[in-house]
């Protein structure tokens, strides 16, 4: 069940930050990562101007990249279709929304598409590595009132283990225009701001890092940004595993299993349920303790166990978290409850295995209960389907 | 010390152990310091019986079944050999 862990992981990080007083963001940021064939990509895109307009082109943008190239069609075809479907601004006369696509295959070769965005970063050994780039034109149509010629940059390379891509919007290079520090913006600033972060912490996540950029955009206009802001992370690294062990096995014969797949486990450990904490307890022989220091009001306390990472109860805790996951980012999550413990992991772990018992506890299918307890293969299932579609994270599910 | 276990097992907890939980702050004075609440992750309700009666207590090696403040406390006082 342990995945194969030599291929390269990418951890896909983003933040996003909306002009101060827009509610809608005028980047858009998309992400795909197929499991099948191992493969990412991911698009940000500018709309012209900022808010709804902004969204609507940027959204346009952003998805006809990501679906074209997640079908492969050629890249400038992609573009050029891209550029001739977007409405023009009634105000400018253009019609108008910068992206840079950027996708790795599953060998590590990633291919760049880059159109009027702050040029890409690569960051290999802690420095800037800059990219041979492509110029391409592509050529407008005669009808079209604007007639230039439009230029896109094209890169490839093959990637390495502990290398970073980070794309951000105009919105940070453009941060803090006007202050006395950086009158003509943040600029190349930035990558200094980057390289001086990795010295700092060279296994920055690449959540983290993309938040770090986003928020000292934000600081350099005074916490009043002046331009959508967003940036996008890739990070390729060792994948952080995390262990998810929820339920009785079906067998008792399988508890010596299960106990034994906790034990041998290299990397984050969590075990959800009281009667799956006994098991591990009783098998591997370590002792439980519940803490109730901490207790919030409507999620049981944690346990401590030797060598497990965190220990919580079941079905009421995972029924939580896949509510929280459900739920879009950004949002403060340094909150307390064992459900918020375990999002708190999931986010910092590219692979997730989960191992789930299906024995049925049938005093939890009583009509009279308080409270509706789901069936465990069902909740488990959905948080698999959750984690991999929203959180990109590769996921082992498995029954015992 | 006199220890009392709390089960806060799935089905424990939903049928009332939240609430027991909550009771070691407001013990009342005299036994406040002569008794430990511990939790429990499961005292054993699911596999023991036919019919089981959470939430389940323990007080020092006595099991109490379907365990609410009252029971829990005239438990605790009995042992304790204290009058309430």
């Amino acid at each position: 069940m342990l995945a194969n862990t030599k291929k390269l992981f990418i951890e896909v990080g983003s933040f996003q930050q909306n002009k101060f007083g827009n509610s809608v963001c005028g980047d858009s940021v998309l992400m795909h990562k197929s499991i099948e064939e191992n493969r990412t990509i991911a698009v940000v895109s500018d709309g012209l101007g900022s808010g709804v307009k902004a969204n609507v082109l940027s959204t346009m943008t952003a998805s006809m990249a990501l679906n074209f190239r997640i079908r492969r069609e050629p890249i400038v075809r992609t573009a050029k279709i891209i550029m001739d479907t977007l409405p023009i601004d009634s105000v400018r006369n253009i019609s108008y929304a910068t992206f840079t696509i950027i996708d790795i295959e599953s060998d590590g070769n990633a291919k760049f598409v880059e159109y009027d965005n702050p040029q890409l970063l690569m960051i290999r050994d802690g420095s800037i590595h800059e990219l041979k780039k492509e110029e391409f034109r592509i050529s407008r149509d005669e009808t079209q009132k604007d007639s230039n010629d439009r230029m896109i940059m094209l890169s490839d390379i093959d990637l390495q283990k502990e290398d970073r891509l980070i794309c951000f919007s105009d919105g940070v290079t453009q941060s803090g225009i006007g202050n006395m520090e950086m009158p003509f913006g943040w600029g190349s600033g930035v990558n200094d701001f980057i390289v001086e972060t990795l010295k700092e912490d060279p296994y920055i996540s690449a959540r983290e890092l993309s938040r770090k950029i986003v928020k000292q955009s934000e600081f350099n206009d005074i916490f009043k940004p002046k331009d959508d802001t967003s940036c996008v992370v890739l990070y390729v690294r060792e994948p952080r595993k995390l262990l998810i062990c929820t339920g009785p096995p079906f067998k008792e014969d399988n508890d010596k299993y299960l106990a034994e797949i906790v034990k041998n486990y290299k990397g984050k450990k969590i075990v959800c349920g009281g009667t799956t904490s006994k098991i591990v307890s009783r098998e591997l022989n370590l002792e439980i303790e519940v803490d109730l220091k901490d207790v919030v009001s409507s999620i049981p306390p944690v346990s401590r166990m030797k060598g497990i990472d965190l220990v919580t109860e079941g079905i009421i805790t995972l029924g939580s978290l896949s509510e929280i996951l459900e739920r879009e980012l950004p949002y403060n999550i340094d909150q307390k409850g064992a459900d918020w413990d375990i999002y708190r992991m999931i986010l910092d772990a590219d692979v997730i295995d989960i191992v789930a018992g299906t024995k049925i506890n049938i005093a939890h299918q009583d009509p009279t209960l308080p409270v509706e307890l789901e069936i465990r293969r069902n909740v488990v299932k959905k948080l698999a389907q959750l984690l991999e579609k929203q959180y990109m994270k590769s996921v082992n599910l498995k029954f015992i | 010390m006199l220890n009392v276990r709390i089960c806060v097992g799935t089905y424990c907890y939903i049928t009332g152990s939240s609430d027991l939980i909550k009771l070691k702050d407001r013990l009342p004075e005299e036994i406040k310091d002569k008794v430990s609440f511990i939790g429990s992750a499961c005292l054993g309700c699911d596999e023991s019986e036919e019919n089981p009666n959470p939430p389940y207590a323990k007080v020092g090696d006595v099991l109490i079944k379907q365990c609410n403040e009252e029971k829990l406390l005239d438990e605790i006082y009995s042992q304790l050999g204290i009058e309430r």
